[in-house]
């Protein structure tokens, strides 16, 4: 993905030539759907929001200032939309108090279902207060870039990394077991 | 202690960077484009006529901004009375109420007569403005 591309789109349809959104809309939909989906967890709603994002996008191209990358104003932009779409009709979640961990850890070969594991960690990331959820979210997206990601939420890179401690505390202590057994498969 | 807090860390890591990636549904860019289309042909948005509507706001804010002040000093004349006063306050109010309510019947119609008018005439310039362009 190039952001000259990007660029040289933007100005096409700026003068005038939509079609020309479409090669924005091809580069970027995966990774737009993918963050929409790591919100809401409904790959319908997923690509609705992803939708609106792309068409709020292009009502505001002439708003995007070139001294910063286009995706990163892209995400941005989507980010603020996804959150607010979120805070109007809440993903289904449950309390993170009601997310338990499995009785026994390991299974009876001695090690434990990744896939249930990690459906437990996804669950209990997505019960989260929604300010740690959404700077978990962002991080992990950004391959763990917390620049990036602070630059997505519109916050100091110092308060992301302070939600992203205590997002991780209280992950911490609501699967300490399951978060603390080695990987025995891996041994 | 902080070697376990390490590992709880990287499992955390390991499992929220681990995401299935899910793909476009294949129409997906193709109703995008026709949202966007549809959006660039639409008419653009009647800008609010501020031309128009700013004697009116002024007007109506300086009718606010009077009749508040109407009420503070109708208010303040009726706190300092009702002190001074020996008898009980309602004997004391007719003074204080507005002009309109001084005078005799003719007085009274008269205003009467003029919100009438200030109605009529507020109601004929806002259906010419909605309707004028038609």
């Amino acid at each position: 993905m190039s952001a000259t591309d990007d660029q040289a789109d933007v100005e096409r349809v700026l003068a005038g030539d939509i079609p020309a959104f479409e090669g924005i809309v091809r580069r970027w939909q995966g990774p737009l759907i993918n963050l929409a989906y790591r919100f809401c967890r409904d790959r319908g709603r997923a690509e609705e929001m992803a939708q609106e994002a792309f068409l709020r996008a292009y009502r505001g191209l002439g708003q995007w200032r070139r001294d910063a990358v286009f995706s990163t104003w892209l995400f941005a932009l989507a980010t603020n939309l996804y959150r607010s779409e979120l805070r109007r009709i809440p993903a289904r979640t449950v309390s993170l108090d009601d997310i338990a961990e499995p009785a026994d850890a390991r299974a009876s070969d001695g090690g434990f279902e990744d896939q249930d594991r990690d459906l437990v960690v996804r669950r209990a990331v997505g019960a989260l207060p929604a300010k740690y959820r959404e700077a978990l979210i962002l991080f992990y997206f950004h391959d763990m870039d917390v620049t990036t990601a602070a630059q997505s939420l519109g916050l100091p890179e110092g308060t992301v990394k302070a939600r992203l401690f205590r997002g991780r505390e209280l992950l911490r202590g609501k699967l300490p077991q399951l978060l603390a057994v080695p990987r025995l498969k891996e041994a | 202690m902080s070697r376990l807090i390490r590992h709880e860390e990287d499992e955390m890591n390991r499992i929220l960077s681990r995401e299935d990636e899910i793909l476009p549904s294949s129409g997906f860019a193709v109703s995008v484009m026709d949202a966007v289309r549809r959006e660039a042909a639409a008419p653009p948005p009647i800008p609010f006529p501020w031309k128009r509507a700013v004697p009116g706001l002024v007007v109506a804010g300086l009718a606010a901004v009077l009749v508040l002040a109407a009420g503070v000093v109708a208010i303040g004349q009726l706190v300092r009375a009702s002190t001074s006063a020996q008898f009980p306050t309602f004997l004391s109010l007719p003074p204080l109420m507005p002009p309109i309510f001084h005078g005799g019947m003719e007085s009274a119609a008269g205003w009467t007569v003029l919100a009438l008018l200030v109605t009529f005439v507020s109601v004929k310039l806002t259906m010419r403005l909605a309707f004028g362009r038609a």
